[in-house]
């Protein structure tokens, strides 16, 4: 029997811990620990005999082996290959036990026996030699290493590349700029012209006036137009080269009073209903000019507006947190769900999830977004979204608004453009909100990822309404921390064009070369995923309209439901107090339960139109390619789990959660995708059309589902692998302290149980 | 719907508001009164609303001072509606109070509405609605009687315990005489007998009540009982004895005479106590999530303090972790258990079905669940007319035991969505049924009180009602194929995993039409395959026309695994001779024959291939049949499938 475990005493004797330079000195049954490199990725240090700690308190599942630092990520190769089957989304540029380097977010190093501890940064000393290495992850993980074994001398210096290669002085450091140079070269030489771009080029990039025209006539904003002033970045250096502005608005007019606004952000359209209100954000303005300015724009849009309506204009800075509240709330979330050892997270959970408030945030954002989506939608006004800098709240709240209002944004392509659109193009400050350079900690925010949260309670109430699944979602997260793709970059669409220029120039790439060819975007799925892989982001609920979408076999087209809400009376003028709502609600704290539960009959609570307005569109069946509207009582919005909690095996559910269900539909979508193309294949024969066999066949091979009904490799029952955290691996990847223990096993120690603090009256 | 039943008192130009839909304008119309309903009718000649409230489902009645527009009253329901009526006349108001206060609290038995409810149906259909759920089919079907286990008389008119059923199982080598023992030395008479018979391990759930130990009381019966109970575990060197209460609860009994075993007299028993609450301690934690779900416009901070406060989520976890303990020990560590509580009717329910639950997959069947209820809580004496107030009585009595139960299943088929064949709708409606007094199935507190009462000649069964209706019961998720070693579910029971039954505890949502579920789109989904499948047969119906040849290819059966029942146990005990028969005899046959064509999902011909092993991917299996349908040589099919 060669269990791994026999193994692992040879392996410690063999080697002496004094010996430092491990390499020279394995024997041939020992396997060598090769890192796979990408092509420009260097080894910058390594220790050998590291063990990587897999459970909290050292056990057997421990793994031995090679702790590497290159100039990309920290990686790490186990002496022993792994037995289990492969149980997750396996990565095409990162191994299991790899981490980028960009995702890191504290190194931190131990020593035990002195006990002490440090967190290192860029060029630092270390005064001790470390026994342990703690890599605390944005995406969540937190991975430890021990060096028992190791030389003290190779732990430490492997522990200072570490931070120091975290730490790059420059964006053009991050390793996404020496790879994709050289891959670019690669490809030139090999005749392929930038690989696989299917996804990515679908994409909507909104860097040319042609994807902003099609906008423009796909919403029927005939009203708008494209305007391309800031062209070079000479208006505004945030804002994307052509912005879409009001027919009415000449050229010279907007030059003229761009610089009233904050760094001279123009109002810039975002989207229009098929009704003719239209979405705008806009940064402030500044005192002086206000009035003049605003009343010019406003005119203007109104102007736009086929009913000439009023327009709203809606201050989120008043009404919604602020980054560095979202900031910290994160940071509490990160205590709670993955830091604090589990018994004591356990007992407290619901007021701890609380006390972070990021669920009052996420419900906050999504109310402010409804309200908004009530104006558009019902009142028939266009509104103004205005921020500070229009380019934090105002990227979540319209990107929101979008989503519920306009169904082509819950397809994958479909969201992907409006990513483009409202935060990358529009001039999210990726680069400093997700501190790639770790300069500045107060600029740091998880603004995208509270997008995205918002998406998936959206996406928890409809489950059929978005084509995409959560684990896309949770990919696409983790995503920002790989510095190999451009959409997360940088923090304007200057910012990058000047870098990628730069870039081009000194890789040597000729002009006019497109960027998505020589910097591919995150949408070119296939450089991360295999095609099986990136099937998960499908989800098999999608079939609502699938059928139509199937036979047409094009890119839909937008059609939106003509729902008229006639019915509702006009009630009192609204009383809503800068449009919007909702305010209060994120400031009151606790109310008192007893106030809550006074009968109130007859006098039927005052309701604002806009909670009229969604009651009743709540009383009908929601249509999926139509509006929807979240649902927003406390009740109704829940922990994202498998963002929060997919590395905690704690919360880990052995074959269950929603991904089991997931399963099963994958596998009825399956069978009836095989159905379909049986039948095609006897319409076929039928019409002895047999030049078609080919194009189907491709078809069905490609099959949207992960899971097969009918495959050797898929049985009908869920996989054993198959655990709430699928497709990531609660296994080792969080080692927090003292997390010993499952309940059960408690119980089996006869250890803590609750014991009553209530009445003892138990004779009943 | 006529309203037949005999009027007491009407009152017109009434409004009514049923708040906990989330309903914001009165509808005005009719209210009666009759002798088991309240009956709200809509002026609206539109829609004529009728709005039924059957008056055993009324919790409780509040009239508010009168007002200007008239007086109000509020009815709280036991299923958590709250009715909210406004009467013009303060006097009619006084008068509806006063007869509802009565109506709502029935003091005898032959006033629940059960006993006037008549289906329509023959005597005959009646008697075979008792007879749906057959317990003694059950425990032959998880094996019992064997070597192991046997059928005592002990209990026969109910002589050694009044609130056991009187078939009973007990081990074998229990002599008469240890069962008189040991019941004398347990509360009620409730000495150790069979829940659930794990043919795997041979390990048994067994359940009784708390021993009158006092501080050093033993009795010699009783501790023969116990080693009678591990004897019959062969292979197994011990037994744990849970204690599904608190210790601290436990201890304070053994100053009252009762307690828990003492583990120096006891040989071979391993003591363990879970820290369920007393029924007091559910019934106000019940009350503060109901308020917590009644809440109308509340905050982050109002909704999660209010569930963490009301400890409700942390009971129910407490309930999953007995059931999770004692499975473990049966299924994994092949371990009998002997579960008990104080009287072993309540938190013994609890444990014990929860665990049947978690190891045997034929309990999460919609016919399983129902086996389940009727053995662990009806025939085991759970007090169904004190705990639900089926008659006025002592408040104190009251408490949600079962919902609790019915809450375990919700929280596990949240964490294996493909587990359960119901869905929660089922579970809502055999809550309402709990409290309703419909049917007769949960009246009375034991099995010789419903003999008593003659239920079976006076009421109906709720049982056969439900399976009636079962196609909106069943969850279109359901994995089917698990096997049985398989089949023991392993939830998680961390904080992480309970969260708040919307589906019970938050009205509001009803009013809105059902929202976007899974399932409720795989019934769509379904639909749709069925079609696909029509069309799919009508095309070989064509190509048979063309070829000449008849085409079977789609009617090959490929053997599904078989189920467990058949399989053989290691050893052990003798299989009882009917093991292979039907499951269930159930009075309706008929409609059981008849599921399977009702179901389309199962009928599906690819559902049934898995190992359709010439068609390892889609494109072979389009291969096959264009070559087929040429060559129309269906046998070789047939050997390529075996």
């Amino acid at each position: 029997m060669f269990s791994p475990r026999t193994t692992k005493p040879t392996f410690k004797s063999y080697l002496p811990p004094v010996q430092t330079d491990g390499k020279t000195s394995i024997e041939p049954p020992i396997r060598k620990l090769e890192p796979t490199l990408l092509s420009g990725e260097i080894v910058v240090n390594e220790a050998n005999f590291v063990k990587k700690c897999v459970s909290a308190e050292g056990s057997q599942e421990d793994l031995w082996g090679k702790l590497i630092c290159t100039n990309f990520k920290v990686s790490f190769i186990p002496q022993d290959a792994p037995l289990k089957p492969k149980s997750q989304l396996s990565h095409l540029l990162l191994g299991e036990h790899d981490i980028p380097l960009t995702c890191l977010d504290q190194v931190v190093t131990v020593n035990d026996v002195k006990g002490k501890k440090k967190v290192l940064g860029s060029n630092q000393k270390l005064k001790f030699n470390p026994t342990e290495l703690i890599l605390y992850c944005k995406d969540l993980r937190v991975i430890r290493f021990c060096f028992s074994e190791a030389g003290p001398d190779s732990a430490k210096k492997v522990c200072l590349a570490i931070a120091h290669y975290s730490h790059p002085a420059d964006i053009h450091l991050l390793f996404g700029f020496e790879y994709q140079g050289r891959r670019y070269h690669q490809a030139k030489e090999e005749g392929v012209s930038g690989s696989t771009q299917r996804g990515g080029l679908q994409t909507q990039r909104f860097d040319r006036p042609s994807d902003w025209d099609r906008e423009i006539k796909r919403t029927g904003a005939s009203e708008w137009r494209v305007c391309s002033i800031n062209k070079k970045y000479k208006t505004s250096p945030s804002l994307p080269e052509n912005i879409v502005v009001p027919v009415s608005m000449m050229d010279r007019e907007l030059e003229d009073l761009a610089a009233n606004f904050t760094d001279s952000r123009l109002p810039m359209w975002c989207w229009n209903h098929t009704n003719g209100s239209a979405l705008v954000r806009m940064a402030v303005l500044n005192p002086l000019q206000q009035k003049k300015t605003e009343q010019k724009f406003f005119s203007a849009i109104s102007k736009s507006h086929p009913q000439h309506t009023e327009i709203l204009k809606v201050d989120l800075d008043k009404s919604l947190p602020n980054i560095q509240d979202i900031q910290s709330s994160f940071i509490k979330m990160k205590q709670i769900c993955v830091l604090e050892p589990f018994e004591e997270s356990e007992e407290r959970w619901l007021s701890s999830i609380e006390n972070s408030r990021w669920l009052e945030y996420v419900r906050a954002f999504l109310k402010y977004s409804a309200e908004v989506v009530y104006h558009l939608e019902r009142k028939n006004v266009s509104v103004i979204l205005q921020e500070e800098e229009d380019r934090d709240l105002n990227c979540v709240v319209s990107s929101l608004v979008q989503l519920m209002l306009d169904p082509h944004y819950r397809s994958l392509i479909g969201f992907q453009s409006l990513v483009q659109k409202e935060w990358v193009m529009a001039g999210h400050r990726f680069l400093d909100r997700c501190n790639h350079l770790k300069k500045n900690d107060k600029e740091e925010s998880p603004l995208f990822l509270l997008f995205l949260d918002c998406v998936w309670q959206m996406m928890n109430q409809y489950p059929a309404a978005f084509e995409f699944t959560e684990a896309y979602l949770t990919v696409l997260s983790d995503s920002m921390w790989i510095p190999l793709f451009s959409t997360f970059l940088f923090n304007s669409p200057e910012n990058r064009a000047q870098h990628l220029l730069e870039f081009a120039k000194s890789k040597a790439i000729p002009q006019g070369e497109d960027q998505a060819v020589f910097f591919p975007p995150v949408w070119e799925w296939a450089q991360q995923f295999s095609t099986k892989d990136q099937t998960l982001f499908n989800n098999p609920l999608y079939v609502g309209k699938g059928a139509t979408r199937f036979q047409n076999g094009e890119v839909k087209t937008f059609t939106r439901s003509k729902k008229n809400y006639g019915s509702i009376n006009q009630g009192a003028p609204s009383s809503v107090r800068n449009g919007v709502r909702g305010g209060e609600d994120t400031l009151s704290r606790r109310s008192s339960l007893m106030s809550e539960l006074k009968p109130d009959l007859p006098t039927v609570k005052d309701e604002s139109p806009s909670e009229h307005f969604f009651r009743d569109w709540f009383s009908r069946p929601a249509d999926l390619q139509g509006l929807l509207i979240p649902q927003l009582l406390p009740s109704h919005l829940s922990l994202w789990k498998l963002y929060f909690l997919r590395w905690v095996p704690e919360a880990c559910i052995a074959k269950g959660g929603p991904i089991t269900a997931y399963h099963k539909l994958s596998l009825l979508m399956n069978e009836i995708e095989v159905l379909q193309n049986q039948l095609r294949q006897y319409n076929r024969t039928s019409m002895e059309s047999a030049s078609l066999s080919n194009q189907s066949g491709s078809l069905s091979e490609r099959g949207r589902m992960y899971f097969r009904a009918i495959s050797a490799e898929d049985p009908p029952v869920p996989p054993d692998f198959l655990t709430s955290s699928f497709p990531f691996s609660a296994v080792g990847n969080l080692c927090r302290r003292g997390s010993q223990g499952t309940p059960v096993s408690k119980f089996l120690n006869g250890a803590k149980t609750w014991l009553s603090t209530e009445t003892l009256d138990d004779t009943v | 719907m006529p309203i037949r039943n005999k009027i007491g008192e009407m009152v017109e130009n009434v409004r009514l508001l049923e708040r906990s839909c989330g309903q914001r304008k009165p509808s005005v119309g009719t209210l009666y009164l009759s002798a088991t309903h309240t009956i709200f009718v809509e002026n609206n000649p539109e829609t004529r609303k009728e709005t039924w409230v059957p008056h055993s489902m009324v919790s409780g009645v509040e009239r508010l001072p009168p007002s200007p527009t008239g007086s109000q009253l509020i009815l709280r329901c036991k299923d958590f509606r709250v009715i909210l009526v406004l009467i013009p006349q303060e006097r009619d108001c006084v008068d509806i109070h006063a007869s509802l206060a009565r109506l709502s609290r029935p003091e005898k038995y032959s006033e629940l509405y059960c006993l006037s409810f008549n289906p329509n149906v023959n005597k005959e259909q009646r008697e075979e609605s008792w007879a749906f759920v057959d317990l003694a089919a059950d425990y032959r079907r998880m094996g019992v009687p064997n070597n192991l286990w046997v059928t005592t008389a002990a209990n026969s008119e109910y002589r050694v315990c009044d609130t056991y059923p009187s078939e009973l199982f007990v081990p074998k080598s229990a002599t008469p005489a240890v069962i008189v023992g040991s019941s004398r030395f347990r509360s009620r008479g409730r000495f150790p007998v069979l829940s659930y018979f794990h043919q795997d391990t041979l390990a048994a759930v067994c359940r009784c009540s708390q021993p009158l130990s006092g501080f050093s009381g033993r009795c010699q019966e009783d501790e023969m009982m116990l080693q009678a109970v591990m004897k019959s575990n062969p292979g197994s060197d011990y037994i744990y004895v849970v204690d599904t209460r608190p210790k601290l609860n436990a201890m304070a009994n053994r100053a009252a005479g009762k307690g828990y075993e003492n583990e120096d007299h006891y040989t071979n028993i391993k003591l363990q106590f879970i820290g369920i609450e007393n029924i007091h301690v559910m019934r106000s934690s019940q009350q503060k999530i109901v308020d917590v779900g009644e809440m109308r416009s509340p905050s982050m901070t109002d909704f999660l303090f209010g569930l963490e406060n009301s400890g409700w989520l942390k009971h129910i976890k407490a309930i999953l972790d007995a059931g999770v303990f004692i499975a473990r020990a049966v299924a994994d560590e092949g371990i009998s258990v002997l579960v008990h509580c104080s009287d072993g009717w309540d938190r013994t329910a609890q444990a014990c079905s929860v665990a049947s639950l978690l190891l045997d997959p034929y309990y999460r069947t919609i016919r399983g669940l129902m086996v389940l209820i009727e053995r662990d809580w009806v025939s085991f004496g759970h007090k169904f007319s004190h705990r639900y107030a089926h008659l006025d009585g002592d408040p104190k009595e009251v408490s949600p035991v079962l919902d609790q139960f019915l809450e375990c299943a919700w929280q596990l088929s949240e964490q294996f969505p493909c587990a359960f064949e119901f869905n929660e709708r089922f579970l809502i409606a055999v809550h309402s049924h709990i409290y309703s007094c419909q049917y007769g199935t949960f009246l009375g507190n034991c099995e010789k009180e419903r003999r008593d009462l003659r239920l079976r000649e006076h009421s109906h069964s709720v049982w056969p009602q439900l399976w009636k209706e079962r196609s909106q019961f069943t969850n279109p998720l359901y994995q089917t194929d698990l096997s049985p070693s398989q089949g023991v579910l392993r939830p998680n029971t961390s904080p992480y995993c309970f969260k708040l039954w919307k589906g019970l505890y938050n009205h509001t949502e009803k009013s809105m039409p059902p929202r976007q579920s899974p399932a409720d789109f795989l019934s769509t989904v379904r639909e749709e395959s069925k079609q696909l499948e029509e069309e799919l047969t009508n095309q070989q119906e064509r190509l048979t026309a063309l070829t000449g040849k008849p085409i079977t290819w789609e009617k090959v059966a490929v053997p599904r695994r078989r189920r467990r029942t058949d399989c053989q146990k290691h050893g052990g005990p003798d299989p009882p001779a009917t093991t292979h028969g039907r499951l269930i005899s159930g009075p309706d046959g008929q409609t059981d024959r008849k599921a399977p064509r009702k179901d389309p999902a199962l009928t599906l011909p690819l559902r049934d291939t898995d190992d359709f092993s010439a068609c390892s991917d889609l494109e072979s299996g389009v291969a096959d049949l264009s070559s087929r349908s040429s060559s129309g040589g269906d046998d070789n099919k047939e050997a390529e499938l075996e």
